[in-house]
């Protein structure tokens, strides 16, 4: 059996949150930072009432394995930039 | 004392006190809309300098949400431990005029 790892503070998936939204706003395509803000706020949120804290170390530790995924592609995705802003950012 | 030549200027007195908080109103107002368009808040909800966040329905993701919003409509960076003290309308705003003031030094 696995040491049980205590789960998360509050603050830290506070942390979390902010670090994934702050790494969704790097990205220079608009859908792919409007997915990760949304996909980032959902899962939040539907995570919100999590109780079993095995649970809760789970979604933590998925959260922090796609913050790494995120900031790995922001670097990735930022050599192949597009080079026209996406009709959406267009303000009229 | 100085001696002014030319046109008379007039001196409007500031009657009234002074509150001790240093945001303007407009950025006040901006804050208050901000959060206000976050929480889906009717127009009846009052939302005003000392509105405390927990009081209109945000909880903490609401919070870090907020904050996020601000900082893009502002153009500044918030830090972490200063985000965590954000309570009210007012906090907010004081927050965001001293990282304006900041960075335009």
């Amino acid at each position: 059996m696995a040491s049980a790892v205590p789960p998360p503070v509050r603050s830290e998936v506070l942390l979390l949150f902010r670090s994934l939204l702050r790494t969704a706003r790097e990205f220079a395509d608009y859908n792919i930072r409007e997915y990760t803000k949304r996909r980032t706020i959902d899962a939040f949120r539907q995570n919100r009432d999590l109780s079993d804290p095995s649970a809760v170390v789970a979604a933590f530790a998925d959260g922090k394995s796609q913050l790494e995924v995120a900031r790995r592609q922001v670097i990735v995705h930022s050599l192949y930039a597009p080079k026209v802003k996406n009709v959406m950012e267009i303000k009229h | 004392m100085t001696s002014v030549t030319g046109s008379s200027m007039s001196m409007t007195s500031l009657s009234g006190s002074f509150k001790q908080t240093q945001a303007k109103p407009e950025t006040v107002n901006k804050v208050c809309e901000i959060v206000r368009k976050q929480l889906a808040l009717p127009a009846e909800t009052a939302v005003t300098g000392e509105s405390k966040f927990a009081t209109l329905g945000a909880d903490s993701l609401d919070t870090v949400e907020i904050v996020m919003g601000l900082e893009e409509a502002f153009d500044i960076s918030v830090k972490e431990d200063s985000a965590q003290t954000i309570a009210t309308v007012q906090d907010a705003a004081d927050l965001i005029e001293d990282l304006v003031m900041e960075k335009d030094a």
